[in-house]
């Protein structure tokens, strides 16, 4: 390989050496590929024309009144899709097709990296599959009927926890079959070299019209940037861009769970460990001799007991913080932007309006924060429904 | 004796005897630890030349769905990492000179410490280790600790393993070489025809650059497939899903013997091929 893609200790590439050829290949095309005018040009019209961008950055004005500061929501719940996942899904499946690949397959959680691939692969003719764990397919089913009328397979994984880490194991299994005409369309900042890079280069665009787009609006750049924290693309796709501005506070949200005092829960970086997991090195929720243990989140799109490579060196450098939102929490921040704001967020989202709102009533009072809606909350009501008494 | 002497002196004496090698793998500790035993045992009184034993991992991504089960129910059971360690030194015990290799997944060395984890195996008798999921881009970490210690570091080749990686994996590599011989996870699927007849050129241009022992596994069940693989110039084969499926379906009374049987067929086709 080119490099191993290290963030200090973490990243790297630690995979059975049957994946290798692939992750040569996609390195190469990554290299190669990604920054020839055809394919920029063309992943640009499509995030234009297709996905709906750029997203707007809203300045929520009941929120700002009530919490105390300036709140900007930056409406990746607009894009095509409704969440995020749309940038990377797009970016991966047109390098695959110009790889001459000729099926795409991918994980979901939540469900939206699912339907964003499903939507991808429908666009460009790739056949898709998509790999989801049975407790999530009951947990987000109307994102697995969407997957299934935009013409992909969706695959229930019915090893382990049953949820995203498994649906990754079963992906890799599948690619090491299948890696002559197969690209895995990894959903998030984690894995192997070169995909914590890779996906961190499809999402930056997030980071990089909010920082235009407040700078618009206020002359100024942000004092704060919150973002949810599950692999952790969201929130390295808006952090890009302000890695370099030292006045601008970065902070990541963890699902919190039922609590970090508990073992439900998905705060891994607060609360896990130096490992390898999914071919990375980062931090991981495991036991005391190395089995990775299960993560929760009410959010099936934060429930991953690790983390991208490169939040848990942003944590080591101090260059970003990570606070965490408990299950009641995101729930009430859920609430309280649907009735404030007329929007629905996804429940992943809502971890980051409550981080959001607690500063703003504390040390960021009077400042500008944006924060990250990385989604809309529609594949959400069946759960939330759950809770609400 | 030095533990990668044990693989020199067994592959030695095979050669001689112009016999292929049957490398038998098993999860340590499943189904419990005295079924674990007996099947290793039975392994080492029905011929096994060496012996390849998993240490049960949560998300083994090289392993088909009869080794994840497997690896699973060990967890469940509470069976831990240094319990396993502990049965390989049992096996050790029980045959002094057979060759052990250790099948693990880097995280569990991680979790130890690769000086702890390398010291536990040798102090246990283990004469190599395949870590799974650490290519020789990355091996550095453990190489000089596992030679230190008198460990073999053992590799995978694959089917689509270029030349410019064979050389660096074989630079690494002691023990034998472990050819994954189609691709994909392990288990007992098909065969695929066409794939396997590109196999004893892939073969052949491993020897060209080592003089390691070509020990073929991945979806290799049968004799028949023992066969195959001794008549693409392979050294040996290793069998490990239809060992663990082999065992969940046989009535505990006769597990022993219909194990047995399958190792004795599978060391006959073995030695009836060798060049």
């Amino acid at each position: 390989m080119r490099t191993l893609g290290k963030f200090g200790r973490y990243g790297g590439v630690y995979v059975p050496e049957t994946l290798m050829p692939a992750l040569e290949e996609l390195e190469e095309a990554f290299a190669t590929i990604v920054p020839g005018e055809e394919f920029k040009t063309r992943l640009a019209s499509l995030l234009t024309d297709y996905a709906g961008r750029p997203t707007p950055l809203y300045h929520a004005e009941n929120l700002s009144r009530k919490w105390g500061a300036q709140v900007f929501l930056k409406r990746e719940d607009l894009l095509h899709g409704g969440a995020h996942k749309t940038n990377n899904a797009l970016g991966q499946a047109l390098l695959s097709k110009m790889m001459g690949k000729e099926r795409i397959i991918a994980e979901t959680g939540a469900g939206q990296h699912g339907v964003a691939c499903a939507m991808s692969g429908a666009l460009l003719g790739l056949k898709t599959e998509v790999y989801m764990g049975e407790v999530d397919m009951e947990r987000q089913k109307p994102n697995v009927y969407r997957m299934q009328l935009l013409g992909t397979t969706v695959h229930p994984v019915k090893t382990g926890s049953r949820t995203l880490k498994d649906a990754i194991n079963e992906a890799l299994r599948d690619w090491i079959a299948n890696l002559e005409n197969t690209h895995y369309l990894l959903g998030t900042v984690a894995g192997p070299h070169p995909f914590p890079s890779m996906v961190k280069y499809f999402q930056k665009i997030i980071g990089e019209e909010a920082s235009a787009q407040i700078q618009e609006k206020t002359a100024r750049q942000p004092d704060y940037v919150v973002a949810c924290v599950g692999g952790g693309s969201n929130a390295i796709g808006i952090f890009a861009e302000f890695i370099d501005k030292p006045s601008v506070q970065l902070v990541g949200v963890e699902p919190a769970g039922k609590g970090l005092d508990t073992d439900k829960h998905g705060a891994v970086l607060a609360l896990g460990s130096f490992g390898c997991v999914h071919g990375m090195k980062s931090l991981v929720l495991q036991t005391k001799e190395g089995q990775i243990q299960e993560a929760h989140s009410i959010s099936a799109g934060l429930d991953y007991p690790s983390v991208g490579p490169e939040h848990a060196f942003l944590k080591d450098t101090g260059r970003a913080r990570y606070e965490s939102a408990t299950d009641e929490e995101a729930l009430s921040a859920f609430h309280e932007l649907c009735r404030e704001e007329g929007i629905i967020p996804a429940l992943e989202s809502s971890h980051a309006l409550f981080i959001g709102k607690r500063l703003a009533q504390g040390e960021a009072a009077g400042k500008s924060i944006v924060i990250n809606l990385s989604g809309r909350g529609d594949k959400d009501l069946h759960e939330v429904m759950k809770h609400v008494k | 004796m030095l533990s990668r002497d044990r693989y020199a002196a067994r592959f030695r004496r095979l050669k001689e005897a112009k016999q292929g090698a049957l490398m038998p793998f098993t999860v340590l500790g499943w189904p419990d630890e005295e079924t674990s035993f007996s099947i290793i045992k039975t392994m080492i009184d029905s011929g096994a030349s060496a012996l390849e034993l998993g240490i049960a991992f949560s998300d083994p991504v090289a392993d088909g769905p009869i080794i994840q089960a497997a690896a699973h129910k060990v967890i469940e059971n509470g069976y831990t990492v240094i319990q396993a360690l502990d049965l390989v030194a049992m096996a050790r015990k029980y045959d002094a000179d057979i060759p052990v290799g250790l099948l693990v997944y880097y995280n569990h060395i991680m979790a130890m410490g690769v000086e702890k984890f390398l010291e536990k195996a040798s102090a246990c008798g283990v004469d190599g280790v395949l870590v799974a999921d650490l290519p020789a881009e990355s091996s550095d970490e453990v190489l000089s600790t596992a030679t230190a210690k008198g460990i073999s570091t053992i590799f995978i080749v694959s089917p689509l393993t270029r030349e410019e990686r064979l050389a660096k994996i074989v630079e690494h590599a002691s023990g034998f070489i472990y050819l994954v011989s189609r691709l994909g996870v392990t288990g007992v699927d098909e065969r695929n025809a066409d794939r396997d007849s590109r196999l004893a050129a892939l073969i052949a241009s491993i020897k060209k650059v080592t003089s390691l022992p070509v020990l073929a596994g991945f979806g290799i069940s049968t004799p028949a497939h023992a066969e195959k693989m001794m008549a693409f110039g392979a050294d040996g084969v290793i069998t490990g899903s239809k060992i663990v499926d082999l065992v969940s379906k046989a009535e505990p009374s006769k597990m022993e013997s219909e194990l047995s049987s399958y190792l004795k067929q599978m060391v006959a086709a073995l030695n009836s091929v060798k060049v």
